[in-house]
């Protein structure tokens, strides 16, 4: 399911620069907030966290699940639908043992006032920096 | 006057003003936030999948080979979810 989304791996060193707008919907300054969030909290946590920016097709929750299924165990993915007003956190096998449910929702709601707000990047980086410190350090 | 002193004194003038005072409301937004985000707008970019910086994965190695395998690694076991 869904191997048509590309990964973007260090899209922040290679991408482009300047204030223009990329095909993803973030400017260059957006791409570095969430790059230094993504990797100082994976870094911190030893979770591998990713952010999936995009549509989910309904049902919303099955798309989060089969897009995680790509990655690892101890991986945690934040996938944003900012269209369908939807966001979904999921956890893997070794990842939910450091990230409780309670936890996950705790970071969904932050990430939901950001959303309602407006503020995209801001709410996932609030997010990721919440999933990090509720899963502690390595 | 002629018609054209005229002119611009009372329109030319006005309508220098007005575009004044809506780039000093409007233009910040217009140059520095070209994307911002709505709700309730649609988003029509395409869908993005960020990952970490290598580095700050542990055992990256392995987890870079099952990214670009693309098959089924893992099982989703819990989360969260929310809509606003």
């Amino acid at each position: 399911m869904s191997g048509e989304v590309k990964l973007q791996r260090n899209l922040v060193q290679y991408g482009p620069v300047g204030r223009d707008v990329t095909e993803h919907g973030f400017t260059a300054r957006q791409l570095a907030r969430l790059d230094e969030a993504l990797t100082l909290s994976s870094r911190e946590s030893g979770l591998v966290f990713s952010v999936y920016v995009g549509e989910l097709r309904p049902p919303t929750r099955a798309h989060a699940e089969a897009l995680f299924e790509k990655l690892t165990d101890d991986s945690v993915l934040v996938a944003v639908a900012p269209g369908q007003r939807v966001l979904h956190i999921v956890t893997g096998p070794d990842s939910a043992k450091r990230l409780p449910n309670r936890a996950c929702a705790l970071a969904a709601l932050a990430m939901r006032a950001a959303f309602a707000n407006g503020d995209l990047v801001g709410g996932i980086v609030t997010g990721l920096r919440m999933l990090a410190d509720s899963a502690g350090r390595i | 006057m002629t018609i054209v002193q005229t002119v611009l004194v009372f329109v030319g003038i006005p309508a220098a003003i007005v575009a004044v005072i809506a780039f000093a409301v409007y233009g910040k937004s217009i140059l520095h936030q070209p994307n911002r985000y709505r709700p309730g707008k649609p988003w029509s970019y395409e869908p993005a999948w960020f990952v970490p910086h290598p580095d700050a994965v542990v055992h990256q190695t392995s987890e870079h080979k099952q990214l670009e395998a693309n098959t089924i690694t893992t099982t989703a076991v819990g989360g969260a979810s929310g809509e606003w």
